[in-house]
């Protein structure tokens, strides 16, 4: 399979919930929470951050994703989260603590914070997009309130992200039927395909967006089913708000660091 | 809407920068009426469906829906009335399940859930996918995605039923099924098509396209008979006889 189709796959595979059991709006608000917290803890208590690692794993277990698949795809976004922290170590030079006789600068520790706070946050995120699934939550946005113009676009750009992949998946083995095992191609002709690309994408947007205008859209996607609150949303809201609140007030970290 | 009926009177229709595509055409199409639109390719068949439910608006002249002028002001309630079905079901597939999508329409009509559900339900049921609302477009057959892009429409319970190409790629067995579900809708059809055994079976009556005009109104089987040029490229009756037919002596 080639890495248009995996990268198909798994943008398909985002649209729907992990589980028939995941409730968006009850996800969305313990992200919200989670991120909260997270960011809230101070920068030079990491020891503090990681305790709350808790709900990514115990969270994309108990859905079936598997805490391995949300990390690895959350190391997506650690260039950016390196370039963000890279100088603290450089500018913030004052020791924090001694390890071993080595000292460990505050920069060195507000670096790591930012890292571990930087992946926990990318890691629920991407829980949220994965458990609880791409339109259903967008729908769990429009139920917070979020302006219905952003939602649609973010429903938008998942959609044609998919079309996009699929023209390029079609123009792909077109060339590879013709192609002979051939790769080097000229920039030039490389070129002409990434032109061609965009006009096949945006004639089929434009098939699909005749398709939604001929059954009533009206610029508004509806929301589905799945984005009503129910007795077991809020048992789940209940049960992590506790948890979140806890590991991110109570130091833990002191019970074992004298 | 009381009458199911779709008139045009003198459409003409150009794309921008683009020679006239429909030039002048007028037909009227009656309650419960099943036609076919036939014609060769560019003839212009696409385009005038696409007048029916104000995808496209005419550059001069009207077009009238049940007694509905289609105008930028009616094009909700004209499009809860026609329900057109595209040429390719994966344009009409864009939710992440089938019953998300034969679920869109009647949302958009803003009907309360319970009843969105039981329409999803019937019109799943009606084309053979019952149980097949937790599926992703992508994991069905090319048959029962047609038949889920039907669904699609059904389920909004639309007065006139537009078609176009609908039995394009599909083997026998799924064209049949799609002609057991069109027979079965019992308001006015109008079906774009190349298929004419299935243009014969559907449709009592034939609309010929050529050049942007209609230049044949009839039935079907008359077209079928006709030696007329144009219908004999169209129903391909001009073909030598076919070699494995057996020797006559």
């Amino acid at each position: 399979m080639s890495k248009l189709e995996n990268t198909l796959i798994s943008i398909n595979s985002l649209a729907r919930p992990a589980t028939d059991r995941t409730d968006a709006v009850a996800m969305l608000a313990v992200t919200l929470l989670y991120l909260v917290a997270v960011l809230s803890v101070p920068l030079y208590a990491p020891q503090r951050i990681i305790w709350l690692a808790v709900y990514p794993v115990v969270q994309s277990e108990v859905s079936g994703i598997g805490f391995l698949r949300v990390f690895l795809r959350s190391l997506w976004v650690l260039p950016l989260i390196l370039l963000i922290g890279v100088f603290n170590p450089v500018l913030d030079t004052q020791t924090a603590f001694m390890v071993g006789g080595v000292a460990v600068s505050r920069g060195w520790v507000s670096f790591i914070s930012i890292v571990l706070r930087g992946l926990l946050a990318m890691q629920a995120v991407l829980l949220l997009a994965m458990s609880a699934g791409f339109y259903d939550m967008c729908g769990a946005l429009r139920r917070f309130g979020c302006p219905r113009v952003l939602v649609t676009q973010l429903q938008f750009t998942y959609r044609y992200m998919a079309v996009i992949t699929e023209e390029a998946l079609w123009m792909d083995r077109a060339r590879k039927a013709r192609g002979f095992g051939r790769r080097n191609y000229p920039l030039r002709m490389w070129g002409r395909m990434v032109g061609q690309l965009l006009v096949r994408s945006y004639e089929r947007a434009a098939r699909v967006h005749r398709a939604m205008l001929a059954r009533g859209f009206d610029g508004t996607m509806p929301l589905s089913r799945r984005t009503r609150m129910t007795r077991r949303s809020w048992c789940f809201i209940a049960a992590w708000t506790s948890v979140v609140l806890l590991l991110r007030f109570a130091d833990i970290s002191s019970l074992f660091i004298k | 809407m009381s009458h199911h009926y779709i008139r045009f009177s003198d459409v003409h229709f150009s794309y921008p920068h683009g020679p006239e595509v429909l030039c002048g055409v007028d037909l009227l199409i009656t309650h419960g009426e099943h036609v076919a639109l036939l014609g060769l390719n560019g003839s212009g068949k696409s385009t005038l469906l696409l007048q029916i439910n104000g995808l496209l608006l005419p550059s001069r002249g009207e077009v009238v829906v049940g007694d509905i002028p289609v105008s930028k002001k009616t094009l909700r309630l004209v499009r809860q009335s026609v329900g057109m079905v595209f040429q390719n079901s994966d344009d009409m597939l864009f939710m992440p399940t089938i019953g998300e999508d034969v679920a869109f329409g009647p949302r958009n009509m803003g009907l309360p859930e319970t009843e969105v559900e039981r329409r999803v339900g019937a019109a799943l049921e009606s084309v053979g996918l019952a149980g097949f609302e937790d599926r992703p477009a992508f994991s069905l057959s090319g048959g029962q995605r047609r038949a889920a892009a039907i669904a699609s429409v059904l389920s909004m319970e639309p007065d006139i039923l537009v078609l176009d190409e609908p039995s394009a790629n599909l083997d026998a067995r799924a064209r049949r099924q799609l002609i057991d579900i069109i027979a079965g809708f019992s308001h006015t059809v109008l079906l774009a098509t190349h298929d004419t055994e299935m243009a014969l079976e559907l449709c009592p009556r034939a609309l010929v396209m050529d050049a942007g005009r209609i230049v044949a109104d009839a039935p079907t089987a008359l077209l079928a008979a006709s030696t007329d040029s144009i219908a004999a490229g169209i129903f391909d009756t001009a073909r030598p006889a076919p070699i494995l037919a057996p020797a006559s002596n």
